[in-house]
């Protein structure tokens, strides 16, 4: 059962208070997102009201064929895409990293992964494409499946970005173990 | 079949806990087998608790007194309620953020021009709105949105005026706040840099 259904259908109908229910209840998750994606927090804050915006307008068109969670952040992943075309910055999509052959100390990678400051620059080297699909893996625990409705591609792409993800987010990890970054 | 290659595609999804069915089992079964698996996961998991305990700020209900502004704005002009003459809580409390953080960002500067002009959003105010404003209070004029929105909610406080040409605002308790507490609070603190009480 999808907890936010009944909600954005009373928004589909013009109701403001479940618009404004709808906001308190998904606003911090999306923001997160977008702010994964975008690293500024006033541009996110816009992209943010957009995203609440085009609910508004548009609450009356969702299908129900996929959780409004899901379509939510569906709109907030054309939107940041859509500010990336504005500004020219052009991410290849689904380039496979470079093939690195040592892999990283898994034991490093445990210490490290429970520092913050070490996850969030690592995060933070990561293409978008690779962030938004760990973002949306780790932040909002979905499923391959959900992220591949949000991000509008196949499955098996959703599982190549997690993985070649995850694989460089181990190596940016325990290469800061290594080189004794403090955290 | 699943081959080492899916596993490994398979384990953030594992330490998840969003897998199901046969891959959950499959994965569960490979990672039960081998340590090096068990590690990984285990750095996954890390990385994944990590993540979600970074405390994040977002716009809150100043980002949804925007929202409802400008759906306020697009409703149909028929469906718009008669114009109060009293400035609303939540159309204040966002003039208040705008003054906040000002030179900070352009978001709200672009977002709250036309405030005090804004219709009054059917169904949606805060609980204050209305309420007789005892305090007359100056914010100091760097004070950043999280420190004053941290303030207003401590103090159990609303906006509902404001700001003046001065740049002064009227605050009123909200419901189970009562006066002296909201001023006790508001006195202590540093970003309030005068308190009057309203008469």
């Amino acid at each position: 059962m999808d907890p936010h259904a009944q909600t954005l259908s009373q928004v589909a109908h013009g109701d403001k208070k479940a618009l404004a229910a709808l906001y308190r209840a998904l606003e911090k998750p999306v923001y997160r997102f977008i702010h994964s994606r975008l690293n500024d927090p006033f541009e996110s804050s816009d992209v943010l009201h957009d995203v609440f915006m085009e609910v508004w307008r548009s609450a009356a068109r969702f299908e129900g064929r996929s959780k409004v969670q899901t379509w939510i952040f569906g709109i907030a992943y054309r939107k940041v895409i859509d500010l990336h075309r504005k500004r020219g910055r052009q991410d290849v999509t689904d380039d496979i990293p470079e093939q690195v052959d040592d892999s990283p100390d898994a034991e490093t990678c445990v210490a490290a992964g429970q520092e913050a400051e070490h996850v969030r620059h690592c995060l933070e080297t990561l293409k978008d494409d690779h962030r938004t699909a760990i973002s949306l893996a780790f932040y909002e625990d979905m499923t391959y499946a959900e992220i591949a409705e949000v991000a509008g591609v196949p499955e098996g792409t959703v599982k190549t970005r997690v993985f070649h993800a995850k694989k460089l987010l181990m190596r940016c990890l325990s290469g800061r173990i290594e080189r004794r970054v403090p955290a | 079949m699943t081959t080492r290659d899916d596993i490994h595609e398979l384990l953030p999804f594992l330490a998840n806990d969003t897998l199901e069915g046969e891959e959950r089992r499959a994965a569960e079964a490979a990672v039960a087998e081998d340590p090096e698996l068990q590690t990984e996961l285990a750095a996954l998991r890390a990385v994944r608790e990590t993540m979600r305990a970074e405390d994040a700020y977002s716009p809150g209900e100043m980002g949804l007194a925007r929202l409802m502004r400008d759906v306020e704005a697009e409703a149909p002009q028929a469906a718009a309620p008669p114009r109060s003459g009293r400035v609303l809580a939540w159309q204040a409390a966002a003039a208040v953020l705008l003054v906040a953080v000002i030179g900070q960002g352009a978001f709200l500067m672009r977002g709250g021009g036309d405030m005090a002009e804004a219709p009054q959003p059917e169904g949606y105010s805060l609980a204050g709105a209305g309420a007789e404003a005892p305090f007359t209070v100056a914010i100091a004029p760097d004070t950043p949105e999280r420190a004053l929105r941290a303030l207003l909610l401590e103090a159990g406080v609303e906006v509902t005026g404001g700001p003046s040409a001065l740049g002064l605002y009227q605050l009123a308790p909200v419901e189970g706040v009562t006066p002296d507490e909201a001023r006790g609070i508001l006195e202590a603190s540093d970003i309030v840099e005068d308190l009057t009480l309203n008469q």
